[in-house]
């Protein structure tokens, strides 16, 4: 009941905090008399996406954006943890590939969007893949460390219980591992989001990125603005959906 | 009986090999209650987890005649899985054996009724004491019905007063059981009181110092403990220990 409250007040005071950056913006707008092809009032931009959802642009846009997303969050998280359990398993492969693993971490995968649009075209693949590498390294990193912290104990119970590896997997390490896991799918989401931009506005017929580069050079800021509004409900609905989840999962902490 | 014939351990260490264990020669009858007690590092634990099969040993073969099977193992720290209910973990080792349901439901209420925590059957691991996680870790081992507990200090990480009653609930359970169970402690009360043979350990490179045989009457209790002849024990095992 008190947290029913809480969340209620909380979400209250964040409307609150919402509202008033939105009478700054307008006031702004009025006060310095910002031209409309620079920076549109909050009501134009609102009626814009209204004007866009009803037509079925958004929809079209937001659509394309969000498969390339699911697909490559998918891809690259599985990835991130077979891989990061291959590591663990053969201590070996670990040490081998760990520094190249760093290297490509360490490289700003965003750059590699124009060799990917290259070899792909300009369709949906090169997206996918981008997300799915950005979204691959958080997960990574979550699993190996997540599953180097299970104590030493546990692995005797194994041990003893005569475990085999699928079992000792899903029944004891993966367990323990799914915090950290978690914390590296939180990262994913967000960086997923900039690669599915990134590789929309350097390429692409569709999608919200491409909303952004149409708006650019039509000077309509309404669009970029739209698009962006759309992209942060995007990028928030991902994380929300991965933290419930998370707390669902880990709810025996 | 377990026989233990020669066997050793040397671990590589950094600065070459480390000789945790001289060859032990041991016999550990059917249905009897051995502690194995001894300084830190003289290798008691290192012994248990070879005898477990946790540790391979050096040299030398362990003969097991009457205890097969996977032994039960208590380890000093509850290691329960925190996300499974106190019910859960007990029937975790039936569950990925493949006992069916029904089966691992009915030992697993015996277990919990016998270590008093029926009550609790529904409780995670975070919501209990030290001494009801030990108890639930102790259940567990004995899930499977193993021939022969091992248990590494079980009760060293908690309190005088629920070492005295978990001690008073393990020879109970070993009344009623008869498993053959060894035990690594650093107490000698906890030795003298609960076993039928003690034996003693000297430290670095660890090896058996002498084996004590107790002939104190059972069932043993409070009386016991007023036992001249158990506080002579005592002090022999301090005097070896020394």
């Amino acid at each position: 009941m008190t947290s029913a409250t809480q969340a209620l007040a909380r979400g209250f005071s964040s409307l609150v905090v919402l509202a008033g950056a939105v009478a700054v913006w307008w006031g702004a707008v009025i006060l310095f008399r910002i031209p409309a092809f620079l920076l549109p009032t909050p009501d134009a931009v609102f009626a814009r996406f209204v004007f866009m959802a009803r037509e079925g642009q958004l929809e079209r846009h937001a659509t394309a954006t969000l498969s390339e997303l699911g697909l490559g969050f998918a891809a690259g998280a599985v990835a991130g943890l077979l891989v990061g359990w291959a590591f663990d398993r053969l201590p070996l492969l670990g040490r081998l590939f760990s520094p190249l693993i760093l290297l490509l971490q360490t490289a700003p995968k965003i750059a590699i969007a124009p060799l990917l649009l290259l070899w792909l075209g300009l369709g949906l693949g090169p997206k996918v893949v981008l997300i799915a590498l950005v979204s691959f390294f958080p997960v990574l990193t979550g699993t190996v460390s997540g599953l180097a912290a299970v104590e030493p104990g546990y692995r005797d119970l194994a041990r003893l219980l005569d475990l085999s590896a699928a079992i000792r997997f899903r029944r004891v390490e993966l367990p323990f591992a799914l915090p950290s896991i978690f914390a590296g799918l939180r990262i994913a989401t967000t960086q997923a989001v900039t690669a599915a931009v990134v590789g929309e506005l350097i390429g692409a017929t569709f999608g919200l990125g491409y909303l952004l580069s149409v708006g650019q050079e039509n000077n309509d800021a309404a669009l970029v603005l739209a698009a962006i509004l759309m992209l942060s409900t995007l990028g928030w609905a991902m994380h929300e959906i991965v933290r419930a989840v998370e707390t669902r999962v880990l709810a025996w902490r | 009986m377990i026989r233990i014939e020669g066997v050793s351990k040397t671990f590589s260490g950094p600065g070459g090999p480390v000789e945790a264990l001289r060859p032990v020669d041991l016999t550990i009858l059917s249905g009897s209650f051995t502690s194995i007690i001894g300084p830190s590092g003289c290798g008691k634990s290192t012994l248990l987890r070879i005898v477990a099969g946790l540790e391979t040993a050096s040299t030398g073969r362990i003969a097991n005649e009457g205890e097969q099977g996977r032994p039960g193992f208590v380890f000093q720290e509850p290691v329960l899985l925190p996300w499974l209910t106190a019910r859960e973990n007990v029937r975790f080792p039936l569950d990925t054996s493949g006992v069916p349901r029904a089966e691992g439901d009915r030992r697993t209420d015996e277990l919990l009724a016998m270590i008093g925590l029926s009550s609790f059957a529904q409780a995670l691991p975070r919501t209990l004491s030290g001494g009801m996680r030990q108890r639930v870790a102790i259940a567990r081992a004995l899930s499977y019905d193993p021939a022969l507990l091992l248990m590494d200090e079980p009760f060293g990480a908690l309190d005088l007063l629920t070492r005295d009653r978990l001690n008073d609930e393990l020879m109970a359970i070993w009344t009623a059981t008869r498993k053959t169970i060894v035990l690594v402690t650093h107490s000698v009360e906890e030795a003298a009181y609960l076993s039928d043979t003690v034996v003693v350990m000297s430290a670095r490179p660890g090896a058996i110092k002498r084996i004590h045989t107790v002939d104190l009457e059972r069932p043993r209790g409070e009386r016991t403990k007023l036992d001249p002849r158990f506080h002579q024990l005592m002090a022999d095992l301090r005097r070896d220990l020394a």
